[in-house]
């Protein structure tokens, strides 16, 4: 099989309509909408269920790949990525029950590729920096926010399956945290590489500039702090993140 | 484990993935079960190698069905041989282990015969499934079963001396309701005439106007303001198409963006156009051939 995969190999069925995220963006912002859905209307709660489910295959597709592509790498760490990969399946499934819960169907909005193209770096060290500690962290902080809406809007369903699948990515952000630390023990030059690769999709992924340190009420999309110390990120790298929100442009 | 996690990515079908990535950490398990029973019978832990040549032979084989159509072949391969083979192995071992001395390796391997007995009973479904009672796609899978199959057997099986015949049907069928913990239903299909809602009407003239390969009239859909390209997306496609159906339908706010399947003599094309209502009805603004097969 051939390894790493290239990016256009990504095999979907036909129902699914693959764009690039700029174009999803601008003709968002054409039509007057804002590039990344705001949840204010059940058409933009849906299209923000729909986005986290394709970010979930993808994760599941990014973790098997994960699993494959590292033969020599410690067998604790195939473990671990096998365990990913079972969380995701479970989750893809959880928000395919949502989807229809909000009465959606499976291909109702593009799917970009760009979480896909982070979770094939060559490297395993900047993988899990990339995709366990920057879009699982990013997890952390959409999924949290979409609790606290589900709550408000008397959605249980909503919020206890959101709650469940938030626990596993806090779970997965801590497998990227011991993993990013053992892959590259004694190699700081790896290790320097590796969180730059997260820095940078820290940066990439601030949701159009809605990421923002603050309450729930105030700001579209609250940096989960707790959740993230729960994971194992430190406060001076919950400051780095939140400084980077502040300069983050619209993608 | 690490080849169902490779193929996860490769694999369209929704409910196959799923499967694969279940499957994936219960073999993941087994390894491990395996690997941290080896330095308690005095061998290097988490440590293997392929039994011969005629193994790593028959594994590369299995590797092959890589493409984006081969889910088939990797269905058949894993769950109609692979796991039937282990199972079969694991229950000859177990006939065999010492009640007295090998509770350890016994336990393992009831774990195991279960899991991968219930693992191939779920695969035989959504095998069921890809197949729909298809006799070409029947006779391709049994192609492929027999390929994979005589591979195992020039090897001697997953151990190098396993004894014919390398796969038997198990004693007694897994738990249905156990199995169906494995599965996920595949998605609704498309229902593309709700899906479209009232863009349904334009595109179907804008369809019959492809199939025949009128691309005049295709083109007099553009919106003006379509960048020249789009125009030239359209000179690229291979016309008479015999069926042009709607594959996808997905929305950017009153936007629709509409997958269409153009199949004919000289091969398929899929288009994607995006469609934008305007004053005077809807208009395609941006226009991409994502694909072409011969």
């Amino acid at each position: 099989m051939e390894t790493p995969i290239a990016y256009d190999k990504l095999a979907r069925e036909e129902r699914f309509v693959r764009m690039r995220t700029r174009d999803v963006a601008n003709a968002k912002i054409d039509q007057g909408l804002p590039p990344f859905p705001d949840i204010t209307t059940r058409d933009s709660m849906r299209d923000r269920i729909h986005g986290i489910l394709v970010g979930e295959l993808q994760a599941m597709e990014g973790a098997g790949r994960t699993v494959y592509d590292f033969p020599d790498a410690p067998w604790e760490f195939a473990l671990d990525m096998a365990r990913q990969v079972w969380d995701e399946s479970r989750h893809v499934e959880t928000y395919l029950g949502l989807l229809d819960h909000l009465g959606g169907y499976v291909g109702e909005f593009p799917e970009t590729t760009l979480l896909w193209r982070c979770a094939c770096a060559e490297d395993a060290a900047a993988r899990v920096a990339g995709v366990n500690r920057g879009l699982e962290g990013l997890a952390c902080d959409v999924f949290n926010q979409l609790i606290h809406i589900a709550r408000k809007i008397g959605d249980p369903v909503l919020e206890r399956s959101v709650d469940y699948v938030l626990a596993d990515e806090i779970t997965h952000v801590r497998m990227g945290s011991r993993w990013l630390n053992e892959l590259t023990r004694g190699d700081p030059e790896r290790r320097r590489r590796a969180i730059e690769f997260q820095d940078s999709i820290d940066e990439r992924f601030n949701l159009g500039g809605t990421r923002q340190d603050g309450h729930h009420e105030v700001v579209p999309i609250s940096i989960a702090k707790d959740a993230r110390r729960l994971a194992g990120f430190t406060d001076e790298e919950i400051d780095r993140l939140v400084k980077s929100t502040q300069r983050s442009q619209v993608y | 484990m690490r080849v169902l996690g490779g193929w996860i990515a490769l694999t369209p079908e929704v409910d196959v993935k799923l499967l694969f990535g279940r499957h994936v950490w219960d073999c993941a398990q087994h390894a491990d079960l395996w690997g941290r029973r080896l330095p308690e019978l005095r061998a290097a832990a988490q440590q293997s190698e392929p039994a011969n040549a005629g193994v790593v032979a028959a594994w590369s084989l299995i590797e092959t069905a890589e493409g984006k159509d081969q889910t088939l072949e990797r269905v058949t391969a894993i769950y109609r041989v692979l796991k039937p083979h282990l199972a079969t192995v694991y229950e000859r071992h177990l006939a065999v282990a010492n009640p007295v001395y090998e509770p350890p390796t016994r336990r393992i391997l009831v774990r195991c015969i279960e899991e991968e007995r219930r693992h191939a009973a779920a695969g035989a479904l959504v095998l069921d499934r890809l197949l729909a009672g298809d006799r070409a796609l029947a006779e391709r899978a049994g192609t492929w079963q027999r390929r994979v199959l005589d591979a195992l057997i020039a090897a001697g099986g997953v151990t190098g001396d396993v004894e014919s015949p390398l796969v038997e049907t198990p004693a007694t069928a897994p738990d249905p309701a156990s199995v169906a913990q494995d599965l996920v239903a595949p998605p609704r299909p498309l229902d593309a005439a709700t899906a479209l809602g009232e863009l349904a009407a334009p595109l179907d003239a804008h369809r019959r106007a492809l199939a025949r390969g009128d691309l005049a009239a295709v083109r007099s859909d553009l919106a003006p303001e379509a960048a020249p390209e789009a125009s030239a997306e359209y000179a690229r496609l291979v016309p008479p198409f015999e069926r042009v159906e709607v594959v996808g339908v997905a929305r950017i706010g009153r936007q629709r963006v509409v997958k269409l399947w153009l199949g004919g003599p000289r091969g398929r094309q899929v288009l994607q156009e995006r469609w934008a209502p305007r004053p005077g009805g809807w208009r395609v603004v941006v226009v991409e051939l994502a694909s072409a097969q011969p």
